[in-house]
């Protein structure tokens, strides 16, 4: 690399000032075992983990609980069910309290976790749990006959089942899950031959000394253990399990730490959970790294309506927030929020797609608290870069590198771009993955020399702050021309009459691509002229759309990201249709 | 009718589910609804301006004998039921604000329906008496288990919530024994009761929620607050209507006036079980939408 490269100077650390470490020692937990281990002994008796459903039922586990109930599920795997250290274990289900002990129970087992969208179809089921090889499965009774249907294509040997109510209070447990069985019709009738997850835990502790056990388990882990299989769709098509190791993990714990230490208090942080802990962004974000720092992680089911997190910050002190763009908007049209927005609130973490300054401004307003945004992959465990807390922050940016973390930015032909200029983004640091489970092709073409290529375009001012232009996949060459969908759909956000819009691009004849935007409206009287007047009051001609399509929707993730890769294939299909 | 046992029963149930309205509630849910207190006004407005006209001008239309239209504007002139409450929290509407306006119309009854009664009945004969210890029960039946519920659910969430649920069932319970019971009950009376009686029973309550939704929503007041003034002022307290008649009147002349409240009474729960149905699913739809909105229009609002 040429020497005179902005990156190799790290103009970003000059930000960190005296808030933010430059140097981390490298982890002292052997594993997230032993972190967790080590959490549980200095917090025991603080709450752990609370979940909440929308009528504010509700229940807690203590840390010494999930310490023990862990324990004891990391035994039920290895004595119980002789699984072996290195095995995969499935783990599908919504926030609540089952999930810290399954997941931790898995990792003191030595296996390896495979986080699992509850939401996925029978068929991306079996595709997962065949890719990573997984050999148990633990799932919410809510989708229990989504993986009967699953199964038989799939080598999984043992299911375990848990429920949203598990270890809720007596009464209140049952309550819960008689509303959610006769009431709302939730939870299927399934013919699984499984376990549930308190029986599970039984067999376990008739077998003595689960503590002892778990230990003698784990005690093999190092900083190069594999930890978890995260997936990720990607912009490629089939999804991919990025490994992670605990080192991956505790090293991004520690840098998301750094970042933030100047408001985390030990032993004293009360963080809302509204985002799944199978995203890779909410399980390092809030759960490994609050769990380390002795924590009241309140666990919301499901966050749609946002009425739902209504119960959950009015009945805990909440001091720290993460979320997306899409819930911290919801959250600010909620009167009940706004009146009384949480008091304690400290600092909110915003996330997984592209944060509007407009939601940012009025959140802090609100709340008094900043809404630091920050940027990662599920390749990067995930964080790469935040927004400083303690610095003046800079709008649209996701802020500066974490520490320990390499950025460049590259063009075409791999050589550094100048600052200003845009370019791929590429990452280097103590937390990117190993590699793509059993896909060297796609991991050497992502990995070269422990640069990892996130196929993102950024550009960096001379302060090291960086900002996302656009993804490279959905980049749209229009004769010649880069259009970024980021910057079409931001003037097409502008209208008042859109509610929200994707833009794509498409095979064209002439011009080689074509711009489309896809606009979900709110007024019905929107129509294709008054969006394409719009566009070209505000833009040059070849980044205004060739065709708008409207829609009643449009595809997204989980977390609310859009999927623009389902609308080209979408929009593929069709015109392939029209042409037979 | 009821008989006595029943009424006094539903009383304990009606305490039973205001517990469990309460354990729905906090403080903060009353400070919201006091930080807009028009909203209140505009109830008020809509319980004692719109409602006693509505009423006088149905009797005229319908061409009401005297004894029913008496009983007619009476009804017209009550404060707010409590039932309205139970409905509001079904239809997923204000609840604080409902619980404020009921207490608030029920509070100034004491000035407010003798005075509407006189203007609107002026000419017709009675001696009206309000029965001031019935509206002190009214507020005591409504705001002390209220305020246990809140208690409770601030002391424990859980316990709230359990209690919340048991209310709701209850009110459900409660509800559908009404609308169920009444026909067979009061088959005589049904058959025996001419058209614009009826008419004048069911419109009352209709024709006062939609006033009700229409000059709310002409005072700015939000679409949801709005359904809730719209079920507060088409609901009014018909027990109290009857008690009243009962105290004021005698003999035949009280069985005329009586007819009217105690078919209000009948059709109201009908109709507020529809119309909470309906307004359930559009705040259901609303929530959804709130969700997806954009920045803008919430800078704007």
């Amino acid at each position: 690399m040429d020497a005179v490269s902005p990156y190799t100077l790290k103009p970003w650390l000059a930000q960190y000032g005296s808030h933010i470490a430059a140097e981390l020692q490298a982890p002292q937990h052997g594993s997230l075992a032993a972190l967790a281990d080590d959490a549980v002994r200095r917090f025991a008796s603080q709450p752990g983990f609370t979940t909440v459903t929308p009528n504010g039922m509700n229940g807690s586990l203590r840390y010494e609980q999930v310490g023990e109930m862990s324990d004891a599920f990391a035994v039920f795997l290895r004595d119980v069910l002789k699984v072996a250290a290195g095995d995969r274990v499935a783990i599908q289900m919504p926030n609540c309290l089952a999930y810290p002990v399954v997941l931790l129970g898995v990792l003191k087992a030595g296996c390896v976790a495979v986080n699992t969208n509850p939401l996925y179809t029978p068929t991306e089921m079996a595709h997962q749990f065949n890719d990573s090889g997984a050999r148990v499965v633990v799932i919410i009774d809510l989708y229990a006959d989504k993986l009967q249907q699953a199964l038989p294509q799939t080598g999984v040997q043992h299911v375990v089942t848990t429920r949203i109510s598990e270890f809720f209070p007596p009464l209140v447990g049952p309550i819960v899950h008689a509303v959610l069985k006769y009431w709302q019709r939730a939870i299927p009738q399934h013919g699984l031959s499984a376990t549930t997850l308190p029986k599970a835990l039984a067999q376990a502790r008739a077998l003595g000394n689960v503590a002892a056990r778990a230990r003698g388990h784990a005690q093999a882990l190092t900083h190069d253990s594999l930890a978890l299989l995260q997936y990720t769709g990607g912009t490629t098509g089939v999804a991919k399990g990025a490994m992670l190791t605990h080192g991956n993990l505790l090293w991004n714990l520690a840098q998301m730490r750094a970042m933030c230490d100047s408001h985390i208090t030990d032993g004293r942080e009360v963080v809302l959970t509204a985002l799944p802990l199978y995203h890779v962004f909410a399980f390092t974000v809030n759960f490994l790294c609050m769990f380390a720092a002795g924590a009241h992680n309140v666990l919301v089911p499901n966050p749609r309506p946002i009425g739902n997190l209504q119960r959950a910050i009015e009945n805990y002190r909440i001091t720290w927030i993460t979320g997306v763009n899409t819930l911290y908007n919801a959250l600010l049209s909620e009167e009940w929020f706004t009146a009384f927005p949480p008091r304690h609130l400290k600092a909110a973490g915003g996330g997984g797609a592209a944060m509007h300054h407009a939601v940012v401004a009025r959140f802090e307003k609100v709340t008094g608290a900043p809404l630091v945004e920050g940027y990662g992959l599920t390749e990067t465990s995930p964080v790469v870069c935040f927004q400083p807390l303690n610095a003046p922050r800079q709008r649209d940016s996701i802020g500066i590198p974490a520490p320990m973390t390499e950025v460049r930015l590259v063009d075409d032909q791999g050589i550094d771009v100048a600052v200003g200029a845009p370019g791929e983004l590429l990452v280097r640091g103590p937390q990117v993955m190993q590699g793509y489970w059993q896909r060297p092709e796609a991991s050497a073409e992502v990995l070269k020399d422990g640069w990892l290529t996130t196929g993102d375009i950024a550009v960096m001012d001379e302060h090291g702050t960086f900002r996302i232009v656009d993804r490279r996949k959905d980049m749209i060459l229009v004769s010649g021309f880069n259009v970024y969908p980021n910057e079409v759909e931001d003037a097409l956000s502008q209208l008042d009459g859109v509610m929200e819009a994707a833009v794509i691009g498409v095979p064209d004849a002439r011009s080689g691509e074509a711009v489309v935007a896809c606009v979900v409206k709110r007024d019905p009287s929107l129509d294709a002229a008054a969006v394409l007047q719009h566009c070209r009051s505000v833009m040059t001609g070849y980044k205004v759309p060739s065709r708008v399509i409207f829609r009643d929707e449009l595809p997204k993730t989980p977390v609310g990201k859009i999927l623009r890769r389902e609308l080209r294939d979408e929009l593929r299909a069709a015109t392939a249709k029209a042409k037979d | 009718m009821l008989s006595p046992l029943e009424t006094t029963l539903l009383g304990v149930m009606m305490m039973v589910i205001m517990l469990g309205m309460g354990a729905s509630l906090t403080f903060k849910d009353f400070a919201i609804a006091l930080r807009k207190p028009q909203g209140i006004a505009v109830g008020l407005v809509c319980q004692y301006g719109l409602m006693p006209a509505l009423a006088f001008g149905l009797a005229k239309l319908l061409a009401l004998p005297p004894a029913y239209a008496i009983g007619l504007i009476l009804m017209g002139c009550m404060p707010g039921g409590t039932t309205s409450n139970i409905f509001t929290y079904f239809s997923k509407g204000t609840l604080s604000l409902s619980i404020l306006m009921t207490m608030s119309s029920t509070l100034v009854a004491i000035v407010m329906v003798p005075l509407t009664l006189a203007f609107y009945s002026s000419g017709i004969e009675g001696d009206w008496q309000i029965p001031r210890e019935n509206v002190l029960q009214v507020l005591v039946v409504l705001l002390v288990p209220t305020l246990i519920g809140m208690a409770l659910r601030r002391w424990n969430a859980n316990a709230g919530a359990v209690i919340e649920m048991i209310g709701g069932l209850l009110g459900v319970l409660v509800i559908v024994f009404l609308v169920v019971s009444w026909v067979p009950r009061n088959i005589g009376l049904l058959l025996s009761t001419g058209f614009p009686v009826f008419a004048a029973s069911i419109m009352l309550g209709l024709i006062g929620m939609a006033l009700g939704y229409g000059l709310s929503r002409l005072l700015r007041q939000d679409a949801r607050r709005a359904r809730t003034i719209a079920m507060e002022t088409g609901i009014q307290n018909g027990p109290l209507g009857v008690l009243i008649v009962v105290l004021s009147f005698t003999g035949t002349q009280q069985q005329e006036v009586l007819l009217i409240p105690v078919l209000y009474s009948l059709f109201i729960v009908l109709t507020s079980s529809a119309v909470t149905v309906w307004f359930r699913r559009i705040s259901t739809r609303e929530e959804l939408a709130r969700d997806n909105a954009k920045i803008g229009a919430l800078a704007a609002g």
